[in-house]
This record gives C-alpha cells, sequence and structure tokens, in this order.
C-alpha cells in the first residue's frame, strides 16, 4: 500500500493532459460567453479600423500607395494643424495634471472644509456634452459676453486659449478621479517610518507621496491627452481660426467627401494617442503598487501652509465650473443674451434641427449601447477567467486597446465600413444600433477595466465549492458571480449610457438627415447662431444624464446594502 | 477501499508537478498531505476534487473510474482556507444550500440544517450572515455545508491556515470529532506537521511532486525513511556512518550502506556535565517546558535537549550518550 519515492525517470514524454469533465451546458455556454464579445470586438473594433489603414493607402487613381500621405503632408496647412493640435493638447494635458494633482491631493489628504463641493463642482463636466463647456466660456467671455459686455474687454475667447481652457475643464474631472485613486492607495507606515528617520513633510512628500502616485499623473496626463486631442464640439464652437485635426478631419470628410484623405488624418491622429498608449502600458508593467496587503491609508490633516494655496486652487476651480454650467443654464431661460435678460422658456420650444426628436433617439441609443455593452463585458470577463495566462492577457490587450482610439478615428472608420451599398454591413448605416455599437465599442476599455475588477472580488473557490457540491454553471454565475457583480454591473451600464448621452466625437459621423442625436443638435443649433435654444438642449441633456445618475446611486444603494439581521 | 489512486502524474508545461502518485484512502479513514508549500499537495487534492485535470494514472472510487466524472457529479465535499462562504446569505442558507441544489424537500432540508448547526455548535447563529461570525464559526459553518450532502470523501485544503493558534487547536478536534461520528473519509492538506501529527490516521508526506512517505503518525515520526521525512516532520541531527562512528560510539546499529545517513532526534541525546571533556554547549535557547542546546563536538555539531534541572548553560563542557537503539538510518 505505501509506495516510497520512485527513482527519478529520465525525462519522460510528456503526456497529454486529460480535459477536465465539463458538462455540455456549460461548455456551450463558455464558448458562447467568450466568443460573441470577442467577434463582437472583431467585427465593430478591429474590422472599422483595419479598413481606415486600408483606405489610406488607396490612391485617387485606385492604386495602392502612399500618395494621400504625402499629398495630405504636402497641403501646406496641414503640419500647422498638427502643431496646433499638439500644442493644445500638451497645454491642456499639462494643466490637468497640475491642477489635477493639487485638487486630487486637497480631496484626498486634506481636512479642508466644504470638500464636497469640489467633488460636485467636477461632476459638472461629466453631465454634458463637452461643447457646453465652450458654450458657456462663449456666453461669458464671447463677443457678446456677459464679463465682456460689463467690462468692455474684449477677451479674445475664440481660439487656441478657449480651446485649452474649455478643454481643461472637460478632461481635469478625468484627470483628478485617476489621481485620486492612486493618492487613496497609501499606507501610512511608510510615512511613519520616514518620520522617524527624520524626515520632513516635504521630504516625505517628494520621496513617498510623488513616487507613489508617478503612475496615477502618468495615466490622467495620457487620458487626457486622448481626449482632448481629438476632441471635436469644443473646436467646432470655441476654436475659431485655430485649426485643429479634429475638425480637419471633419472638414476633409463632411465637407468634402475625401474619404481617403480623412482616413490618412486618423491614421495621423491614431499615432500620438497609440505612442502614449505605449509609454503608460510599459510604466504600468513597472509600477508595482506602494501599498501592501493589510495597509493603513495614510489619515487627512491640516497644514495651512499647505492648504491654503491648494483651497484657493480647489475652490477657485470649482467656482469657474460652476459658474460657466450654471451661466448654460441661465442662458438658457433668457430672451435675447446678453441684451435682454429677462427670463422666458421660449428657448425650450426648439422646433429647428429636428426639435426634441435626436433627444429620444439620444435616449435609445444610450439605453442600447449601456444594455448590449454591460452583457458583453460581462460576458469578456466570465469566460476571461476561465482562459489560460496567456490567452487570458491576449483578450486583455485586444479589450483595452480601443481606448487609444480616438472617438473621431472610430466614427470615421464606420462611415468607412458600415455606409455602404447593398451588402449586409450597409444595412446597419442609418440605425441607432450602429451608434450604440459605436458608442459601446469608443467606452469599451473603461467599462473592460470596471468589470475586471469587479470579477477579481469574486472568489474562485467559492465557485469551485458550488462545483463540488453539485451545482451547474447557471447556479454558481447566481449564486457566487452575480451577488458579488451586481454594483459592478450597475456602475457599468450607468457609465455606458450616460457617456453614450453626450458623446460627440464619433456619432457625428454616423448620423444622417433621419437620424440624429441629442450633442449634435446642441452643436446645430450652436452654428445656426440659436446660442440659447442650444444651452437650453444642453440643460435637457444634463436633466436626462442628472437622473441615470440619480438612478445609479439608487440602485448601487440597494444591490450594496448588507443584509440585515432577523433577530 | 473506498479512493485509489494509481500512477498519477501532472505536468504543467515542461514542469512535472506530480509523479507517479499511488494513494489510498479507505473507509472513515483520516488522510493528511503533508508537505512544504509547493510539494503538489494541494494540485493533488484539487485533482481528486475534479477541479484540476491530470495527466496520466487513474483514479477510483469504490472501484468506479472518476475520469469520466465531473466534480459536479462526484458528490465530494470541499472547504478551502478562505472560508468561502455565501456573503448574501444566512449561515442556514449557506449550510443548505447543497440541499436546495438536490431539490431536497425543504422539511428535510430544515431538519438536516438543524442537525447539522448543532454539529458544529452554530444553533443559536442559524439566522445570521457571514460577516457577523469570527473566522472560526465561518469555517464551521463551510465544513458543516459541506457535510450537508453526505459526501463520499470530503475534502480539506488547509482549512486552518488562516485561524489564529488557539481557535485552531479547537477546531482540529472539533474537525476529528465530526470526523470519526460521521465516518466519512477524508483527505487533509497542510503544511503544519503539528497538525497533521494531532489529526490523522495516515499522513502523506510529500516533496517536491512525490510521495515520500506514508504511515501513521507515529511510524512518520519514530521511522521517517528518507532525510526529507527526517528533516520536515519534527528536528533532525544527520551524521554519516564514519561521523556516527566516530562520535556515538555506544550506537548499536550500522548503516545499511554509505548512501544512508543517521537521523537522531534532539531528545534521544543525552547530555551531562563532564569537565574537561571536548564537547562544549555553545548556544542554548529556553523552550519553555525544554532547554534546546548546541553541542560542538569538534567533528559537528549536534542539536540535543535536556530539562531546566540540569541547569545547562552555554560554555559548559559535556559528555554526550546514545542508547544503543537511538536513531533510524534514512536515505539521504
Amino acid at each position: 500500500m505505501t509506495v516510497g519515492p520512485t527513482q527519478s525517470h529520465p525525462p519522460r514524454r510528456i503526456a497529454r493532459t486529460k480535459p477536465l469533465v465539463i458538462p455540455p451546458l456549460a461548455r456551450s455556454l463558455y464558448l458562447t460567453s467568450l466568443w460573441v464579445p470577442l467577434i463582437g470586438l472583431g467585427l465593430f473594433f478591429l474590422y472599422p479600423l483595419a479598413l481606415i489603414v486600408q483606405r489610406s493607402f488607396v490612391q485617387r487613381d485606385g492604386n495602392l500607395g502612399v500618395g494621400n500621405y504625402i499629398d495630405v503632408l504636402s497641403m501646406g496647412h496641414i503640419l500647422g494643424v498638427v502643431r496646433n493640435s499638439l500644442v493644445m493638447s500638451g497645454l491642456t494635458t499639462l494643466i490637468c495634471v497640475l491642477l489635477g494633482f493639487a485638487i486630487a491631493y486637497l480631496l484626498q489628504r486634506t481636512r479642508a472644509r466644504l470638500r464636497w463641493v469640489i467633488s460636485i463642482a467636477l461632476l459638472l463636466p461629466l453631465l454634458a456634452p463637452s461643447l457646453v463647456q465652450a458654450l458657456g466660456l462663449i456666453f461669458l467671455f464671447g463677443r457678446n459676453g456677459l464679463i465682456s459686455q460689463a467690462t468692455g474687454w474684449n477677451l479674445q475667447i475664440y481660439g487656441l486659449w478657449g480651446l485649452v481652457i474649455s478643454n481643461s475643464m472637460y478632461a481635469l474631472p478625468q484627470a483628478v478621479m485617476i489621481i485620486q485613486a492612486s493618492l487613496r492607495q497609501s499606507d501610512t507606515r511608510q510615512y511613519d517610518a520616514a518620520m522617524m528617520l527624520g524626515a520632513t513633510p516635504w521630504r516625505r512628500f517628494v520621496d513617498i507621496t510623488l513616487p507613489n502616485a508617478r503612475f496615477g499623473l502618468l495615466s490622467a496626463a495620457f487620458v487626457c491627452f486622448t481626449v482632448t486631442i481629438t476632441d471635436f464640439g469644443n473646436a467646432a464652437v470655441i476654436g475659431g481660426n485655430y485649426r485643429v485635426l479634429a475638425t480637419e478631419i471633419y472638414a476633409q470628410v463632411v465637407g468634402q467627401m475625401n474619404f481617403n484623405m480623412g482616413a490618412v488624418i486618423g491614421i495621423l491622429l491614431l499615432i500620438p494617442t497609440l505612442m502614449a498608449f505605449y509609454i503608460e502600458k510599459i510604466a504600468a508593467q513597472r509600477h508595482t503598487s506602494g501599498a501592501t496587503e493589510g495597509a493603513m491609508p495614510v489619515a487627512p490633516d491640516r497644514r495651512l501652509l499647505r492648504d491654503i494655496p491648494l483651497g484657493i486652487l480647489g475652490y477657485g476651480t470649482a467656482v469657474f465650473l460652476i459658474a460657466v454650467v450654471a451661466t448654460v443654464v441661465y442662458a438658457s431661460f433668457v430672451t435675447l443674451w446678453p441684451y435682454r435678460l429677462d427670463l422666458t422658456l421660449r428657448n425650450y420650444n426648439i422646433t429647428a434641427q429636428g426639435g426634441y426628436g435626436p433627444l429620444w433617439i439620444s435616449l435609445i441609443v444610450s439605453t442600447q449601447a449601456a444594455v448590449i455593452g454591460t452583457l458583453m463585458l460581462f460576458m469578456l470577463v466570465v469566460s476571461q477567467r476561465r482562459l489560460g495566462r496567456g490567452m487570458a492577457k491576449a483578450v486583455y490587450l485586444l479589450a483595452i486597446v480601443p481606448v487609444g482610439v480616438p472617438g473621431l478615428v472610430l466614427g470615421l472608420a464606420y462611415v468607412l465600413s458600415f455606409n455602404v451599398a447593398g451588402a449586409i454591413p450597409g444595412m446597419l448605416y442609418g440605425t441607432t444600433l450602429l451608434i450604440a455599437l459605436c458608442n459601446f465599442y469608443h467606452y469599451h476599455s473603461q467599462g473592460f477595466l470596471t468589470m475586471v475588477s469587479g470579477i477579481r472580488a469574486v472568489p474562485a473557490q467559492l465557485e469551485e465549492t458550488v462545483t463540488c457540491i453539485g451545482g451547474n454553471t447557471l447556479q454558481g454565475l447566481r449564486d457566487v458571480v452575480l451577488p458579488i457583480m451586481l454594483p459592478t454591473l450597475v456602475a457599468v451600464f450607468f457609465f455606458l449610457f450616460m457617456r453614450s448621452m453626450v458623446t460627440l466625437s464619433a456619432v457625428i459621423f454616423l448620423i444622417t438627415p433621419r437620424l440624429s442625436v441629442g450633442a449634435v443638435s446642441v452643436l446645430r443649433l450652436d452654428q445656426a447662431g440659436f446660442a440659447t435654444q442650444a444651452a437650453a438642449f444642453s440643460v435637457c441633456i444634463m436633466a436626462v444624464v442628472l437622473v441615470a445618475l440619480g438612478m445609479m446611486k439608487i440602485a448601487l444603494a440597494l444591490v450594496s446594502r448588507k443584509p440585515q439581521v432577523a433577530q | 477501499m473506498q479512493l485509489k489512486i494509481r500512477n498519477l502524474e501532472k505536468y504543467y508545461g515542461q514542469f512535472q508537478a506530480l509523479s507517479d502518485v499511488d494513494l489510498d484512502v479507505g473507509d472513515e479513514e483520516f488522510v493528511c498531505l503533508l508537505g512544504p508549500s509547493g510539494c503538489g499537495k494541494t494540485t493533488l487534492l484539487r485533482i481528486i476534487a475534479g477541479l484540476e485535470p491530470y495527466s496520466a494514472g487513474t483514479l477510483e472510487l469504490a472501484g468506479k473510474d472518476l475520469s469520466t466524472v465531473g466534480a459536479q457529479n462526484r458528490g465530494f465535499g470541499i472547504v478551502f482556507q478562505s472560508y468561502s462562504l455565501f456573503q448574501h446569505m444566512t449561515v442556514a442558507d449557506n449550510i443548505g444550500y447543497g440541499l436546495r441544489i438536490r431539490k431536497t424537500p425543504p422539511v428535510e432540508r430544515a431538519a438536516k440544517v438543524q442537525k447539522l448547526m448543532e454539529l458544529v455548535h452554530l444553533q443559536s447563529f442559524a439566522q445570521r450572515y457571514p460577516y457577523q461570525l469570527s473566522g472560526g464559526q465561518q469555517q464551521r459553518v463551510a465544513i458543516a455545508r459541506a457535510l450537508a450532502v453526505d459526501p463520499a470523501l470530503l475534502l480539506l485544503d488547509e482549512p486552518l491556515s488562516a485561524l489564529d493558534a488557539r481557535v485552531r487547536n479547537d477546531l482540529r478536534l472539533e474537525i476529528r470529532d465530526v470526523q470519526r461520528r460521521l465516518r466519512i473519509p477524508t483527505i487533509m492538506v497542510t503544511h503544519d506537521q503539528e497538525e497533521a501529527l494531532i489529526m490523522a490516521d495516515k499522513i502523506v508526506c510529500m516533496n517536491a511532486g512525490k510521495i515520500e512517505q506514508i504511515g501513521t503518525p507515529k511510524e512518520i515520526y519514530s521511522r521517517p525513511r528518507t532525510r526529507f521525512v527526517a528533516d520536515f516532520v519534527g528536528i533532525s541531527n544527520f551524521l554519516t556512518p564514519q561521523l556516527a562512528q566516530t562520535v556515538l560510539p555506544d550506537l548499536g546499529s550500522h548503516a545499511p550502506d554509505a548512501q544512508h545517513l543517521l537521523a537522531l532526534r534532539p531528545e534521544d541525546i543525552s547530555v551531562s556535565i563532564s569537565d574537561g571533556a571536548q564537547a562544549c554547549i555553545t548556544h542554548a535557547s529556553f523552550l519553555g517546558n525544554v532547554t534546546r542546546l548546541t553541542v560542538d563536538l569538534g567533528e559537528t555539531t549536534l542539536l540535543a535537549e535536556s530539562h531546566h534541572s540540569q541547569g545547562l548553560k552555554t560554555g559548559d563542557r559535556v559528555a554526550i550518550s546514545v542508547a544503543p537503539d537511538a536513531g533510524v538510518w534514512v536515505r539521504a
């Protein structure tokens, strides 16, 4: 019965591993939930992207070659446009990271009063299409701006500075969120150890806080750069004569129907973002979280010399953000901005540009994107967990690539892929479903990462316990995965919904005369000279997003409520 | 014979995680898989559970081949180190989960759950949720949940490692007691030799994917067959045959061959003051019930144990002696 250690064999041919016995139901469920999202990524992300690359090499004479690239680069102004874009995004990124760090530090590490006001102010830009920032700035500082009129100054808000300010307002909340998360991962024991060694507060900040936040700062810079270099709304509203890539690509495609040239500029747009993406990934690999298990977070404290300057920056920013959005809301009720400021509801009687139709379409699109997206992402992360390490990593990389593709490029890619006659893809063009899919894949990465961190909280051993007790895959999903994932599902659902409500850069290419969305209406109304109606329409979008946000808060509170003891 | 494993092998790519594992688990037997981390003991348990594929070999339960039976249908109970309870279910619902899956009528289920809660002393906690229980209580729930379905085999994967010393001690005895009463064959993975010695009917000592020795706790401790076992379970001094002859002239046994070493437990060496002797105490550690001495013999150093009453201290010149039948010859 007892068998001692056998003499070691010479290395034998490796036996074929007998696969685990998995019931057919479980196997087919697993295969479906792996392949449906992957095929989705292939059809609605990789294929359009490949097509845009291919189209950029199709010359005017129909042959393949780099002719389009030569044409674009020899267009006298294009290098200037590229430079403009880089300068604008570079400045915006710098402002957002510096200001974002100050505000994140104020929120996370100090005990300044009324920090919640700042947190709420930072939510405002996320509620509306990006161009609402520009709209508000113009209402305040434009030629007919409230402040320009009152003071008689000519502030030259149209152009680079207007763009930088409005884009900074748009990107800042995202930067603060990322940096704040990295500041949250701290361990007070590191600070205690440094203090015992005699380090001053400043040294502790330089030697512990900054290195630990480095990765967060880099991620924030990446996000700010990517969202602003291709932002279309602000550029169209406040850019003036300062031409950037986003408006240029639109002019080429929609203005001159020059799809191949548009494709080339799209590829040019991909280069900086993919570079930033690559740098961030390299840094992420080197990054080891400063916090270890059982870490005690650093307790916020009070230090006037630090808190007063930080407070001025933080509250100043908050007041500015609130003022801009409040101005838009105010302007939406004003008869004739800024000359006749008596209140009216007339601006809400919108008949031009399809009236409120696009708002309903936005609602439909956003609901579709949220339902499809949440389901696909859930299927993907659940099945990804069962893959081997190599495959899981490949799926992970594929799932986060979309974040490196600017919305404008994705939108253009969709036009090239789906605005075709006859074929099956052509059937999708002009439907809300295609816009929903475009929005979903535009925000695929953020949703995926949220899902991944959600599923990490699901204990694999509890699933195995269910299997050993005799439960099948569906029972495992119902009793182990879903109860823990529910808050994540709610968060991802509303994230996709809210983003779909306000995004402009990708959908601007997908609208047709019969099918338009809310964010586009705001742009069109403003361009048609109905600035106050554009404001009214933005207020409606903000209201919808606010309602969604409130519903999310309620849903989250309901699903993450701890069961109470029935004594 | 309940469970019968023959020639089991497991590869992860080129790495051989288990080689030629043969193991039998009898009815009512409590078997401990003991070994350092990475020795393959958890892999073996997971293969038995059906949670991990294997490369070659056979697994049979009561004469029935297990290779075509999925984990879901093996009817085993499993308990992990991490408790792994359903956080959104009460204690009673957690314990009754397997019965619910088997569609046991509610009345019968409630009775069974009640019985199990009494068995693990949790009657008054039926309506609590896991987050309201201590670690030891949570692990009791996990054990009761595994037992609820009358498992053909109970698998325990380091169930006590996350608990603090006192709770661990209580639960060791409790698990053993429940296992004896219900007569369920059980396999437990542990890296804690004390736990294995206290709980097991049979210890399977593993190292680097191989079984080094199988035996009762007593056999494993007093008749280790390899150097690894003698070293991993308890403390041993190792002496080459030559060295053994020189420093321990009183020893009666002889090495079977030059590849063997004499494994000598510290408690088998008696130390006494002897002025002018060559051997000298270089270190004395107070361990509570005994004092552990490091004795420098010139040719080698030995670990020995003495009672405090002897009052030995660092620097003392001492003589050592052993009984003629002391020590075991083990494979190097």
